[in-house]
């Protein structure tokens, strides 16, 4: 419920959000400039509008002064007027003594009060105007010298404040250039923040992981400072951490010595061989935890070994130590293969995965061959009942071992697989556990050949 | 029957040293303990020692430091107990001359395989009089004692295991003489604890196959006869 409460129709990222932001507020201020910039034009189309008419309308005057009576008419007519101006010669006014004046914004655009200015022999000898209803603009009727009127009704236009063919062109290019520069910004913008998800990640998966670059601007540089110095604080505490396991594998050296030096003063045979064997496991388990706390991996260099011997040498070993499992202890692969790892890991890693088969599984069927892009592939088959795929990678965490193992008494550290996969990983590998569909499990090891 | 052995062990702990005294001379040793290199230095002329148990790690004077003046008063043979995991100390310690090692936390009947097996070849049942080999070459493969490897002829390692190493130490250290199944076993026994109770037929099959010699028809490690076998190759040291 929760989640579908906090689905948002913003876009995923910060990026995008930013980014949508940036347009949502482009697309403000263009539409603000643009209502700013119709207005401006509607005004300026009014006044030439208003000249315009203002012009043809004193021609119209000009031509019924100076023309005879008779052709009046005529000389309107051949003035061919816009339809803004209807004029007409009559014998009595159009606008009535008295009435409404037209609007005062009407007088002033159209200059009406310079009407009754002007040379003598053009004046009116009255002037009368009025509004022009419907429709806007004035009415005006100008008596002639001899008596007649000249009556004009003239109308306003409509504004057309969008009229411009290039308008929309360029709106659209303008808009599309300024979307694009948002989201390059943004991105660039959005870079550092994905290099530290980047480096959080990596130090995730490793803890020495290269430190970020403090580069750039500052608050940039301060988020990265700020995680190199965490990075340092968690890589000085697993440091201490590993350096008190150490020491307590270390120390616990002196007693087990001491304790195997006593069992051999002891006359039961019986618990002799049992005291013996539970220290053999002790050591066990400091061997693997220490193995584990100095990632021993790290250390060794890599040299070319034959890994095909190795992965005999570990059968064998494992054979054993576990002669009623040998027969179902086997190797099947090469004569021989060179890969470039470190010996002793790889052999750790190897007999941990052999181990934990034949104790979980009752077999461990080694498998070594090549696989694509030169990979080292091994693989090591059980006859166990396997592992819930929801469990299948929990095993690898440290210290986790499942609940039946627990109770079954295997015994174990459950280090093994942890291990095996740092080390793999160390290799530049990966080691996985598959259920086989015919039931028993295979551990999937590749290794960089 | 020969005098019994004397040995001298250095270990700084108090009870491990007790214990070891007491648990060596159980099995028909002479044993001095020293606490740690000063002391040793002081029963060093006191006694005549047969080998010497010494411990890497101690406080004050460092054991590798012990192991090489030790060497250059003497060629009594050394087994060094070093610590768990500490690769280097071991590998300076079996170049410096050290005969064996033993890793902490020992197990007992170990170090007594390896000490009775140092003796037998101090002894002079083996050439550890001269001055140990830090490689040895046959028929292009290589072994280095000290880091317990064996590099085929493209140099690349092949692992083996402690039997097999064994044995392959045994039979580089007599080659071209036959060694009967009997000597072999009593060679080897004790040098690894439990798992060289194996047939050593089975552990020369294993070795054949790592030093590809074809088992039907070997031409390194042969099959003598009447139960044997021969390493049949020029061993070079060096």
């Amino acid at each position: 419920m929760a989640e579908a409460r906090r689905r948002t129709w913003l876009p995923a990222t910060l990026g995008g959000r930013t980014a949508f932001w940036l347009v949502v507020a482009l697309m403000a201020v263009q539409a603000a400039g643009l209502t700013i910039h119709a207005l401006d034009r509607v005004d300026l189309q009014r006044w030439i509008h208003a000249r315009e008419i203002a012009g043809r309308a004193f021609s119209a005057w000009r031509a019924a002064v100076l023309s005879p009576p008779d052709r009046r008419e005529q000389m309107l007519a051949d003035l061919d007027l816009p339809d803004a101006i209807q004029a007409e010669i009559s014998r009595t006014p159009l606008v009535r003594q008295g009435g409404p004046p037209p609007p005062p914004e009407m007088i002033r655009l159209f200059r009406l009060d310079a009407l009754s200015s002007g040379p003598p022999r053009l004046r009116p000898r009255e002037v009368r105007l009025g509004p022009n209803r419907p429709g806007g603009g004035f009415q005006a009727s100008l008596r002639l010298p001899d008596g007649e009127w000249l009556n004009l009704r003239v109308q306003m236009p409509p504004p057309r404040p969008w009229h411009s063919a290039t308008f929309l062109a360029a709106f659209l290019v303008m808009t599309g250039a300024a979307i694009l520069l948002i989201l390059w910004a943004v991105r660039r913008l959005m870079r550092p923040v994905r290099l530290l998800a980047a480096a959080a990640d990596r130090l995730g998966r490793d803890v020495n992981a290269p430190p970020l670059d403090e580069a750039g601007p500052s608050e940039v540089a301060t988020a990265a400072r700020a995680f190199n110095q965490m990075a340092e604080r968690i890589r000085r505490f697993v440091a201490d951490r590993t350096q008190m396991l150490a020491a307590i594998g270390h120390d616990l050296r002196t007693p087990i010595t001491r304790l195997r030096l006593r069992a051999e003063f002891m006359d039961d045979d019986e618990q002799r061989r049992k005291m013996l064997a539970d220290l053999d496991e002790m050591e066990q388990m400091i061997s693997a935890t220490m193995a584990f706390a100095r990632d021993d991996a790290a250390a060794e260099p890599a040299s070319p070994i034959d890994i095909a011997a190795l992965c005999r040498t570990v059968v064998d070993e494992a054979a054993d130590a576990r002669p009623e499992l040998a027969e179902k202890i086997t190797y099947e692969g090469p004569e021989r293969l060179t890969a470039r790892a470190r010996p002793v890991a790889l052999k750790r890693a190897l007999a941990n995965l052999v181990s934990n088969a034949l104790t979980y599984g009752g077999a461990a069927r080694l498998r070594l061959s090549t696989g694509e892009g030169g990979m080292v592939r091994l693989e090591i088959e059980d006859d166990g009942p396997g592992i819930a795929e929801a469990e299948i990678e929990r095993v690898f965490q440290p210290f986790q071992r499942l609940e039946e193992s627990r109770n079954r008494e295997t015994g174990g550290t459950g280090l093994g697989l942890t291990i095996a996969r740092n080390i793999l990983r160390a290799h530049g590998g990966d080691v996985v556990l598959r259920n086989r569909p015919g039931g028993g499990l295979t551990a999937v090891a590749s290794l960089p050949g | 029957m020969e005098p019994a052995p004397h040995i001298l062990v250095v270990d700084d702990d108090r009870e491990i040293r007790d214990l070891l005294s007491r648990f060596l001379e159980k099995q028909g040793m002479r044993v001095t303990a020293a606490r740690d290199a000063r002391e040793a230095r002081k029963l060093w002329p006191l006694g005549r020692y047969h080998l010497v148990v010494l411990d890497l790690m101690m406080p004050g004077e460092p054991g590798l430091d012990f192991a090489r003046w030790l060497r250059s008063q003497s060629e009594v043979p050394i087994v060094i107990l070093t610590a768990m995991g500490e690769e280097t100390d071991r590998i300076v310690g079996l170049e410096l001359g050290a005969d064996d090692y033993v890793a902490k936390p020992f197990n007992p009947r170990e170090l007594l395989a390896r000490i009775r097996a140092v003796l037998r070849r101090a002894n002079g049942e083996g050439p550890s009089k001269e001055p140990p080999a830090k490689v040895i070459r046959f028929a292009g493969w290589t072994l280095e004692p000290a880091r317990r490897r064996l590099l085929n002829p493209d140099g690349a390692e092949v692992s083996l295991t402690g039997g097999e190493y064994e044995l392959l130490q045994v039979l580089v250290e007599r080659p071209n003489r036959v060694l009967t199944r009997d000597m072999l076993m009593d060679i080897l026994r004790g040098r690894q604890a439990g798992p060289f109770d194996r047939a050593i037929d089975v552990a020369v099959s294993r070795l054949r196959r790592k030093l590809e010699d074809d088992g039907r028809n070997p031409t390194l490690i042969k099959t003598v006869r009447g139960g044997g076998y021969v390493l049949a190759a020029t061993v070079e040291r060096g």
